[in-house]
């Protein structure tokens, strides 16, 4: 069939001009449903290419003279669907999840939907694009977009001055980019990265420019604190942004960069230290959040660590490990987003030191949740543990210790965060500002949006091999990669480093039960002598006066990593620059107001009579 | 060497320049009319001169000769500074004082080193044709306002109706850069032989334009300082003299052209129903007022940096790679670091003017053909820049 690649983007197109069309006739809802079929279609016709890429490795379009003689082409292969997948599917129950997340809405709700799909259009455009100027133009509609979605409460100051850290701290770096393509360009005269001569032409500097911009979307570390202020959007934005079409913009021009020439294993010892750095220092950070959206935030920053390390890794298993983590990660922290969303529509509040109990009123986003948040540690049966797996075990192959290391490490801390997260939001007592509030569980569109994206966590948990043979092989292909994995049921793979690590670790979890059994067989009877605790707390008792809470884990992690948050926090350097360039500005101002702007006619004219002067020496 | 450039203008490989612009100039005074009939500042004689000016440079679009050409830019340009006087002659002396002497002295800089040329066979090391160059140089510099010479610029811009500046910077400003623009086809040796001190000037006016910018609470102030900054690019492109740089320079200056009109026109419709100057300090959250007018602003100043999918793009990266192509990585990153400074004085004139919490009352006041002509324009550079080729083919010819 012709054109079939135009179509995703020719529907979300058509969805973005019948919202514009529509948008002053329509209610809030009916909006919504428009998307959400907009953003249906573009899936299912992603999911047709499938087939497509499978039989051909790709499929390309020619679409139209974009400016004199550029133009524009698709060239759809395995690591674009990959993305567009992504993009599609998880908008489209986003999108579905909006419905009546968004019903309420009392204005800007066309210029909203608007652009959600203008925002997932740009990712598909991005990742389908086989001209770089294309994939610039894309790269930055989808900033433009993030900029409008972040401000759409643009008569709050928080939301705005949210926004402004995003456009500022994500366009800026996008500069590499352009002068990368620029660069290739000038040196080649071509602008299609399918052409040799560009894979050829791409240095290091041309790497290190690319990765620039490729860090600042993705949030990595030293280009990530935008994101926890762009955290006063609407849920659903907080989503997208997270889980499908923003950060993970970074990631594929990463993982693209294996497609367009032979990678060089210097940018390895590069990509493995930012994305190590990115690990730590986003789950540090999440530690000692209280506001949950926020904590959420911190840990998209480590996870996105995670996704970095595995395609910095190099290997054919860590390319397969780092796209499965992606696409893992976009289940997951969307599911996540969309049940915060639902915990702050129905609670009115999203701090946790001001939730609790929660699970006995909404029963369904709770276990939703409780599956997500499994999935984000690691837990066995979900995808979180098979992308974990395949990292460490990726890791171990190339003999990175330290990636091993860090990544263990910090599945701790994530362990630690969410259920800190999990048991203020969820368990315990009803908090007192809960009290005498109508709470209720997520409205029918909300519960299937995220329990779609919930249940996908456990179907690629416990058949890992269907996204592993459709999707991630022939995108690792497409990387120049080669395909050695063999994965069957529950992610179990039985030909690499993995098999020692799963078998020790599967005999320290039987020897931990055992072990954890015994003890409480042979402490029962002493414990209750004692009186129980609500709380682990290393075996000390506590009295009934103290009650840990989700303060005290933070005040906890904070005077732990102090040192750390000293350090590793960018705007420490870059508020004092701004500051630095402002204060600059106004003296220079006030300079050539008092030393020549007064004296204009003066100054002007001793100005041109220098110029003349030095015409006559050149 | 023997330019005998005087009386035998040509444009470049046959690019369609002066309709496009005659056209571009038609446009915009179409819009400022329209808008200036609810905006318009009392003075009577504003509409006679406007339209009179933009006559002369729309006419200088459709003739031949160089010479009459160069007269009818200078004419305009002096009726600009009757408007700006007449505009400002009882709030500051110096606005219009300082115009008037700035530009009479570039017309007479430009006229005299042409006049020591006209005819003559320029030999690249005579004393008299140095001075000629060097005062073409100087005296496009202070027409141009372009840096260390641009003290008329935002003066004017601060002390005159915003319509007015809008007229002066989308139609006097550009129609005389298209003298320079031509300049660079008819005498390649006062760009070639001189480059360095056009790319000096290039950079003081991105560097300084946008830190200067940066200094400024006066909102037309620094829309002022944001043209010099602007400047410097258009002049990266004319240095290159490639078809990817000169191209570059004439669609970044349409849509300079335009999207200073949508810039200014924004905030004379702010200005004229708030009764006071916009600033930084004294306005916020104007957008629940004008929602028209700030998303205009807001796309409009995203426009002038390059952000696409606006035209601004079609011109910048080339102007970018024009840049990269003769200054390398340096001054490509240069020009970028430039442009990251323009985001951060724009993006705070959003943010602190048009968006957040609004102060007051939010009912809507904006006319409803400001909003029209806004939107026009500023949809007019969205198509345009989702298909550029329309444009630059044109100019192609």
């Amino acid at each position: 069939m012709d054109h079939l690649a135009v179509i995703p983007v020719a529907a979300l197109g058509v969805g973005i001009l019948l919202q514009l069309a529509l948008g002053g006739f329509l209610s809030n809802r009916w909006k919504g449903i428009l998307a959400f079929l907009a953003g249906l279609s573009s899936f299912i016709a992603i999911l047709g290419l499938l087939p497509l890429v499978h039989a051909n490795g790709f499929v390309k379009e020619n679409l139209f003279v974009w400016d004199r003689n550029i133009l524009f082409q698709f060239h759809v292969d395995g690591l674009s669907l990959v993305f567009g997948l992504m993009a599609s599917g998880i908008g489209t129950a986003i999108l579905f999840y909006c419905i009546q997340y968004m019903s309420h809405e009392k204005e800007g709700t066309t210029r909203f939907y608007g652009l959600m799909l203008t925002f997932i259009a740009g990712l598909v455009c991005l990742v389908f694009s086989e001209n770089l100027l294309a994939v610039y133009i894309s790269w930055e509609i989808i900033g433009l977009c993030s900029y409008f979605l972040v401000g759409f409460w643009y008569k709050q100051d928080a939301a705005v001055q949210g926004a402004r850290k995003v456009l500022v701290m994500t366009h800026l770096p996008g500069y590499g980019l352009l002068i990368a393509i620029l660069m290739l360009y000038h040196q080649t005269g071509s602008l299609v990265w399918t052409d040799p001569a560009v894979g050829a032409a791409f240095t290091t500097g041309i790497f290190l420019l690319v990765f620039l911009a490729a860090m600042a979307k993705s949030v990595l570390f030293l280009l990530h604190s935008w994101i926890p202020e762009a955290m006063n959007a609407p849920t659903p934005v907080s989503a997208l942004l997270h889980s499908a079409c923003y950060v993970k913009a970074g990631v594929y021009l990463v993982a693209r960069m294996y497609s367009i020439t032979t990678w060089n294993p210097a940018w390895n010892q590069i990509v493995l230290v930012i994305g190590c750095s990115t690990i730590f220092v986003g789950a540090v950070f999440a530690l000692v959040q209280t506001d949950l959206k926020r904590m959420l935030a911190y840990s998209t920053i480590s996870q996105l660590g995670y996704i970095i390390t595995g395609l910095g890794l190099g290997t054919n298993l860590g390319l397969a490990a780092g796209l499965f983590y992606c696409m893992s990660h976009g289940l997951f922290k969307g599911t996540l987003f969309l049940c915060a969303g639902a915990v702050q529509h129905s609670a009115g509040t999203r701090d946790m030191r001001h939730l609790g109990g929660l699970a006995k009123k909404m029963p369904f986003t709770a276990a939703i949740w409780l599956i997500a948040a499994s999935a984000i540690i690691g837990v066995p049966l979900t995808n979180g543990f098979i992308a974990k797996w395949l990292i460490l075990d990726a890791a171990m192959e190339s003999n990175a210790l330290i990636v091993v290391v860090v990544a263990w490490i910090v599945s701790v801390f994530t362990a630690f965060y969410m259920l800190k997260a999990t048991v203020s939001t969820f368990y315990g007592e009803e908090s007192s500002e809960l009290k005498g509030k109508h709470i209720h569980d997520a409205e029918p569109s909300m519960k299937i949006g995220m329990g779609v994206l919930g249940g996908m966590c456990v179907v690629f948990g416990v058949a890992p091999q269907l996204l592993m043979q459709s999707v991630i092989e022939p995108a690792v292909k497409s990387m120049n990669g080669g395909w050695e994995l063999q994965l069957s049921w529950l992610g179990i793979q039985t030909q690499s480093a993995g098999l020692n690590m799963t078998l020790a670790a599967g005999i320290l979890v039987v020897l931990s039960v055992v072990a954890g059994l015994i003890t409480l067989t042979m402490t029962r009877k002493s414990a209750n002598q004692a009186g129980t605790v609500s709380l682990f707390t290393g075996g000390d008792p506590l009295t009934e006066e103290v009650d840990v809470t989700v303060q005290d884990f933070a005040a906890l992690a904070e005077t732990a990593f102090n040192p750390i948050y000293q350090i590793t926090d960018p705007d420490r350097v870059y508020f004092p620059l701004w500051r630095g360039i402002k204060t600059g500005a106004l003296w220079l101002n006030h300079s050539i107001q008092i030393g020549l702007e007064k004296h204009a006619i003066l100054a002007s004219a001793v100005l041109a009579i220098v110029i003349i002067g030095l015409a006559a020496f050149v | 060497m023997n330019y005998s450039w005087i009386n035998q203008m040509q444009i470049p490989a046959g690019m369609n320049v002066d309709g496009i612009f005659g056209i571009a100039f038609i446009a915009i005074l179409i819009g400022l009319l329209v808008m200036a009939a609810v905006l318009s500042p009392r003075q009577k004689a504003w509409w006679p001169m406007v339209v009179a000016a933009s006559g002369l440079v729309i006419a200088a679009q459709m003739i031949e000769s160089t010479q009459v050409k160069s007269i009818l830019i200078d004419a305009a340009a002096l009726l600009a500074v009757g408007l700006v006087w007449y505009e400002t002659r009882e709030k500051s002396k110096s606005a219009w004082l300082n115009y008037l002497v700035m530009i009479a002295a570039a017309i007479l800089m430009i006229e005299t080193g042409s006049a020591l040329l006209r005819g003559e066979s320029i030999e690249a090391g005579l004393g008299t044709n140095k001075l000629a160059f060097g005062l073409l140089i100087a005296g496009f510099c202070l027409k141009l306002a372009f840096m260390p010479l641009y003290f008329w610029l935002p003066d004017v811009a601060e002390r005159a109706n915003p319509l007015t500046s809008a007229f002066i910077i989308s139609i006097v400003d550009i129609g005389a850069f298209l003298e320079l623009f031509h300049l660079r086809s008819e005498a390649p040796f006062l760009f070639d032989g001189y480059s360095t001190i056009w790319l000096v000037i290039a950079i003081l006016c991105m560097l300084g334009g946008a830190i200067l910018a940066l200094a400024q609470t006066n909102v037309k102030r620094m829309l002022a300082f944001s043209t010099i900054d602007d400047m410097g690019y258009l002049l990266i492109g004319l240095l290159a003299g490639s078809e990817v740089g000169l191209t570059g320079t004439l669609v970044a200056a349409i849509c300079h052209a335009f999207f200073k009109l949508c810039l200014f026109g924004s905030v004379a419709a702010a200005e004229k129903f708030e009764g006071r100057e916009l600033t930084l300090d004294g306005s916020h959250g104007l957008a629940s007022r004008y929602p028209v007018s700030s998303t205009v602003f807001i796309l409009s100043a995203l426009g002038m940096i390059g952000v696409p999918p606006l035209l601004g793009f079609a011109g910048r990266w080339r102007l970018y790679l024009s840049g990269y192509e003769q200054g390398g990585f340096l001054l490509a990153a240069t020009m970028a670091l430039a442009t990251g400074l323009a985001l951060l004085y724009y993006v705070r004139v959003i943010h602190k003017v048009w968006l957040g919490q609004p102060v007051a009352d939010a009912k809507n006041r904006e006319p409803l053909n400001v909003k029209v002509i806004l939107l026009v324009f500023v949809i007019a550079m969205l198509v345009f820049g989702l298909m550029p080729g329309w444009v630059t083919g044109l100019l192609a010819g």
